[in-house]
């Protein structure tokens, strides 16, 4: 039986599995869509990969993602971690001499700047999400494209046509009026990468010094169209790690070995948690006028964590000891 | 029956709200503080402001409220300038207009104008201004506002200690890194709109510093060499105090908490995140609005913090986080 280190990257839009042995090759992946039920794609993730792969020892769990606290409640993880550092780790065990580190998933989109193997700048976009993925998922429906083929689609153009990417909405507008004059899908597809990487290049991008070699990971780099269109604006090769889609959980997972080995044991509470029941509910505290929405997690029944109070009157009522029987 | 003075919890009272409560409290005169900054109050006042202010500004106006129905009086400063040949931003020189204009069934404003770009002897006038609506004579305002003002260079002398400002709570204690939270008074110090900031950082190891902490003269000397004088009295604060910090090397970072849209920002942090990077002083840009969520914020100062202990170890030796959501 070989042991595994497991990596669990929770964000918006996918949520990814992956498992990692000691010489940090990657031996499983899962690449879900979270479609909002967090807690029930982990349990079925994790349900899966024991079926797929029988008797596994998991030796130590790391989780990130903008869903991090809550896989840490419910898998009980070594570490839990920011997507920007997972992501920077993973990017520096395929490229060690990496400068710069483009992720685009599902809401949002990041630059890494590292420097001597170092994270020393990093920007994520603000409250917009035109430049991420979601941006491009809405615009190929719009399209009637698959997003799987918009890539290659937009590779087969020979003249772009110009494409306002600042907004989401005015991309829109400014697409169905292209098409109107005629253009064709895969000029408008290419136009479309064109105002991403734009848009991504003005915003998040905006003062960073870009240096080779550059990488492009996160879901949005499966699309080649961007790629091309990233390697034309920045007159330089990207390169695109074979697992890009789970980077973050394979950042996390290296993450989580370091921990464990550092801690010589580790919290994770074991493949079975598949088969218990989680409840979620929510209520509305009423103790002051900030009206708090506190969440509550019950592990079959017995109450796990609560959390989204700002004064701890409910996160801290917690016994902490019950907890560690678990 | 003595009068009720309603003090709105937002913009210039983390400013000035020592010297304000000292002063009514001489004058003999009851006041009544709005709460912290809450949804309740977040929710009134974006409610009651024009769209296009600014977040600390809707804010205001939520306190003023919470206020209107408990108090007689409101008291609402107009800010013009606070320092020779400068000015405050425009929306403290048109605040209690704005708030008279948007909002119905006030009680009675005292508004007096501060204006001391060209001479201190506006002050004077505002005091007694002010003095006047409890039948104070000149001269009692005035002595009441001079023992107040004791008292603030008192409170002044334990920021620049190190405390920190609103209450005045020092805290001892070590820390690797040291933060300068930059940004205005009023989106540094309220918790509620800014989601803790402090906290957060203090949870996570990391030294606060305020630029409040500095004394001016220090500050000013440091913004004499920019091409152009800065003419806001908060800018000068801003960029002079970051420069000072920054060139004794007496920070190891600087996150910048600008509300969304904040046009004095725009030139302050530009200037301020330029001499970061020729000196190679982790900068990163918060920014804040009506959103509660606190997910992208976490995850931007977590990152942070981890870039700057990164920096200062090997990459292998990355500590754990703390959570703030629940323990373990």
């Amino acid at each position: 039986m070989s042991r595994y280190y497991m990596g669990i990257d929770v964000g918006s839009v996918s949520t990814n599995i992956i498992l990692m042995d000691e010489n940090k090759d990657i031996h499983y992946k899962k690449y879900m869509r979270t479609l909002g039920k967090p807690i029930d794609m982990l349990k079925e993730g994790i349900g899966e990969m024991e079926r797929d792969l029988k008797k596994v020892e998991i030796a130590g769990v790391g989780v990130t993602g903008s869903g991090r606290y809550l896989a840490d409640i419910i898998v009980g993880a070594d570490i839990v971690k920011n997507e920007i550092t997972a992501h920077a780790v993973a990017g520096l065990n395929f490229i060690p001499e990496v400068k710069t580190i483009i992720e685009i998933g599902g809401q949002d989109s990041k630059i890494i700047i590292l420097r001597d193997r170092i994270v020393v700048d990093f920007a994520m976009n603000t409250v917009c999400a035109a430049g991420t993925g979601s941006f491009l998922d809405r615009q190929a429906i719009r399209l009637g494209i698959d997003i799987d083929e918009f890539g290659s689609l937009a590779l087969q153009s020979n003249n772009s046509v110009r494409i306002a990417g600042r907004c989401a909405v005015f991309a829109e507008s400014d697409m169905i009026h292209k098409q109107q004059l005629g253009h064709n899908q895969s000029d408008i597809a290419r136009g479309l990468c064109e105002a991403l990487v734009r848009n991504y290049l003005n915003n998040v991008g905006k003062g960073k010094e870009i240096l080779a070699p550059i990488m492009f990971q996160g879901g949005v780099a499966a699309n080649v169209g961007i790629k091309a269109a990233f390697e034309e604006a920045l007159g330089q090769k990207v390169y695109i790690p074979k697992d890009y889609d789970v980077m973050g959980a394979i950042g996390v997972a290296i993450l989580a070995k370091e921990e464990v080995k550092k801690k010589g044991r580790s919290n994770f509470k074991g493949t079975s948690i598949h088969n218990v029941d989680y409840k979620v509910s929510g209520f509305e505290c009423d103790g002051c006028s900030n009206v708090c929405e506190v969440v509550e997690i019950r592990e079959d029944g017995r109450l796990l964590a609560r959390y989204g109070d700002k004064c701890g009157k409910w996160s801290n009522s917690i016994d902490k000891d019950n907890i560690k029987l678990a | 029956m003595k009068d009720k003075v309603g003090i709105p919890r937002g913009m210039f009272y983390y400013d000035y709200y020592i010297l304000w409560e000292n002063f009514f409290n001489n004058l003999g005169v009851e006041i009544v503080l709005s709460p912290e900054t809450n949804k309740d109050i977040l929710d009134k006042g974006v409610h009651a402001c024009v769209d296009e202010a600014c977040l600390p500004v809707k804010v205001f106006h939520g306190h003023v409220d919470y206020l209107k129905d408990r108090v007689d009086y409101i008291f609402i400063p107009k800010f013009i300038s606070v320092y020779r040949r400068e000015y405050c931003c425009p929306k403290h020189l048109g605040l209690p207009d704005m708030v008279r204009h948007s909002m119905k069934g006030l009680p009675e404003l005292i508004k007096p104008k501060v204006d001391l770009k060209k001479s201190n002897r506006d002050m004077k006038r505002a005091i007694i201004h002010t003095g006047k609506y409890f039948n104070k004579s000149a001269g009692a305002a005035i002595k009441a506002f001079n023992k107040a003002q004791n008292r603030f260079q008192r409170y002044m002398e334990s920021i620049r200690q190190g405390a920190m400002p609103i209450h005045g709570i020092k805290y001892d204690e070590y820390n690797p890194s040291q933060i300068l939270l930059l940004g205005h008074s009023y989106n540094i110090y309220d918790r509620y709109i800014n989601m803790g900031i402090v906290d957060k950082l203090r949870a996570n190891d990391a030294g606060v510093i305020t630029v409040e902490m500095l004394d001016t003269h220090t500050m000013r000397k440091h913004t004499s060499g920019l091409s152009k004088r800065i003419f806001w009295t908060h800018g000068q604060r801003i960029v002079g105090g970051a420069f000072a910090l920054m060139d004794e090397g007496l920070i190891d970072g600087i996150i910048y908490i600008s509300s969304f849209g904040c046009g004095m920002d725009s030139v302050l942090m530009e200037l301020t995140e330029r001499r970061a990077k020729k000196l190679g002083i982790p900068f990163t840009i918060l920014t804040i609005d009506e959103q509660t969520g606190e997910a992208g914020i976490n995850t931007r100062i977590e990152a942070f913090l981890d870039m700057l202990k990164w920096r200062s170890k090997d990459e292998d030796n990355l500590p754990t986080h703390g959570e703030y959501i629940h323990s373990r």
